[in-house]
């Protein structure tokens, strides 16, 4: 069926959510939110109040309390198809005793390669797809490293980096998966004005030119109105809108 | 409140004594003769002068059997019996830690209660425990009935014991590991195995790694025991001698043990403190392993 260009789907779809850890102390509740293909959505707001929980739910890595959260066409519970979903968290989650390489291939492996069933040993045509894919893998996290400025780093161990550069590297893998969605928390904390400009320009690339979404965690609110779309600003347990100038989301649907 | 707050400093000094007190009526409860205490130094002494010193080192030169022939003549030590002992010892310590490391590596991936529901870590976890619950001399014994004596039963035994406590130690290692690059793979849609094989293990590999370092330390020094049940290696030696009530040739094998351990307990140390956790803590010098800390 041919897509109307004029009904695009949310990428994600959150329905009178409640999110929090217990039952009874519920953070942030969340009426109504959608997020489009090729937009970017900043969350802002005082720490503590709820905003990389919120991000956990949205991931799956958090069962919410109540409501409905539909991601990448899977409501809770079902997982985004393999690779769909890129994440940033704020601790980073790289792999700290492993090269560079390493952990930006965790992403491009995630999200262009499968691994192969074991039958795969006795067929060579399964084998060499798999070796096919594989090299596009290595190919694309090249790419991704180069684009973040760490070709000097690459085979070098996490632990060796600088704050900034793992934070890099941790985009680097997120970018090298090509997810349909980035979820990401502060991903630009630690890193220097330069960097910020490089690292935020390459993301916006990747989402403006393969229509992909990117909701994200910041900190500083003059930032965040200048990247993003639209900026939800969470406050009093509640998610308010923040009204900024119509951008490029308007133009381009 | 706790009811651990609530004691202050002095009742838990008062605890101690009391637990130190049971502990000798305890004791007295078992001993119906103190008088033999007192003969132990004694014995000692008439034993350690008729039968233990001087050590006889006749073992350590060649003898009738095994048979073996080496050719520069001051190699010949080579063929004593405690030499030859010794490297079976090595030798089984050796591959049961590799075969052990190995086959535990799978099965605290499946115990690690992070990685997996809880159904799957705790039936890993029962058979490491079930694995564990035999010291490696008793398994010996079970291994040399099924198999006969020699190494092979050593082997066996040794690894099915390797692969219970290392097992317990590399999944307690696992589960100390960060929780968010678990979450991170688990969102960009890794597969188990993928998480186990490219995430997991590299970020546990020095833990891994400096603990099947002591493990073959800890399997030699077990190695030496076990051939007193036949499973080969240096204890099948000495306890020929003690049957024999050779107690100078028991003392020279068991002062040759202690120096190996000796030797073998600080390249291990050595070695593992090329795995600590932090590049910037000071890596263990040769001297601060000989020397005690005051005279660094």
């Amino acid at each position: 069926m041919e897509k109307i260009p004029w009904k695009i789907e949310p990428i994600i779809r959150l329905n009178d959510v409640t999110i929090g850890y217990n039952v009874k102390e519920p953070l942030v509740e969340i009426p109504n939110l959608e997020i489009f293909p090729g937009e970017i959505v900043a969350i802002a707001g005082p720490s503590g109040v709820g905003k990389s929980t919120l991000l956990k739910t949205i991931v799956g890595l958090i069962r919410p309390i109540s409501g409905s959260i539909e991601v990448c066409g899977k409501f809770f519970r079902d997982r985004p198809d393999r690779g769909e979903l890129g994440y940033v968290p704020q601790g980073l989650g790289l792999v700290r005793h492993a090269s560079v390489l390493h952990n930006v291939m965790l992403g491009a492996d995630a999200g262009h390669n499968t691994p192969i069933p074991f039958i795969g040993v006795f067929r060579p045509s399964l084998l060499l797809s798999w070796l096919l894919k594989k090299k596009t893998a290595k190919k694309k996290a090249i790419q991704a490293i180069n684009s973040m400025g760490l070709e000097e780093k690459i085979s070098e161990p996490i632990r060796r980096l600088s704050g900034g550069q793992q934070r890099r590297v941790a985009t680097a893998r997120t970018l090298a998966q090509c997810p349909k969605l980035i979820i990401a928390d502060e991903f630009l904390s630690e890193l220097d004005e330069k960097t910020i400009d490089m690292v935020l320009g390459e993301v916006t690339k990747y989402v403006r030119s393969s229509n992909a979404a990117l909701l994200v965690v910041e900190h500083d609110i003059t930032r965040a109105k200048m990247m993003a779309d639209r900026l939800l600003v969470i406050d009093d347990g509640r998610i308010n809108p923040f009204i900024t100038e119509p951008t490029a989301l308007e133009v381009k649907i | 409140m706790n009811f651990f707050h609530k004691i202050s400093r002095p009742s838990w000094l008062g605890i101690c004594i009391l637990i130190f007190l049971f502990s000798i009526i305890v004791f007295n409860g078992m001993i119906n003769d103190w008088g033999r205490a007192s003969q132990g130094l004694g014995n000692l002494i008439t034993f350690f002068n008729e039968s233990l010193w001087p050590p006889d080192w006749s073992v350590l030169e060649p003898q009738a059997y095994p048979v073996c022939t080496v050719y520069p003549n001051f190699m010949d030590f080579t063929c004593s019996t405690a030499w030859i002992g010794m490297v079976e010892t090595i030798k089984i310590a050796f591959v049961s830690t590799v075969f052990g490391t190995i086959l535990s590596i799978p099965l605290s991936l499946l115990a690690a209660r992070n990685l997996n529901q809880s159904w799957v870590s705790y039936s890993s976890r029962f058979i490491l425990a079930g694995f564990r619950s035999l010291p490696s001399l008793i398994w010996a014994i079970f291994f040399v009935i099924l198999v006969g004596f020699g190494p092979l039963a050593g082997v066996l035994a040794m690894t099915v014991y390797t692969v219970g406590y290392l097992g317990k130690l590399q999944y307690e290692a696992i589960e100390g590991m960060a929780k968010i690059p678990l979450d991170a793979s688990e969102a960009m849609g890794l597969t188990k195995f993928e998480t186990a094989l490219k995430v997991v293990i590299p970020e546990s590999a020095n833990d891994l790694i400096s603990q099947a370092i002591f493990m073959f330390e800890y399997n030699f020094r077990h190695g030496t025991v076990i051939g007193i049940v036949g499973a080969g290696g240096i204890g099948y030696y000495i306890n020929l001698y003690l049957k024999f009530l050779q107690y100078d040739k028991v003392i020279a094998y068991l002062i040759i043990i202690f120096v190996v351990v000796l030797i073998i307990d600080f390249i291990s140390i050595k070695a593992r403190s090329y795995f600590t956790e932090e590049i910037d803590l000071p890596r263990s010098t040769w001297k601060s392993i000989f020397l005690p800390s005051f005279l660094n």
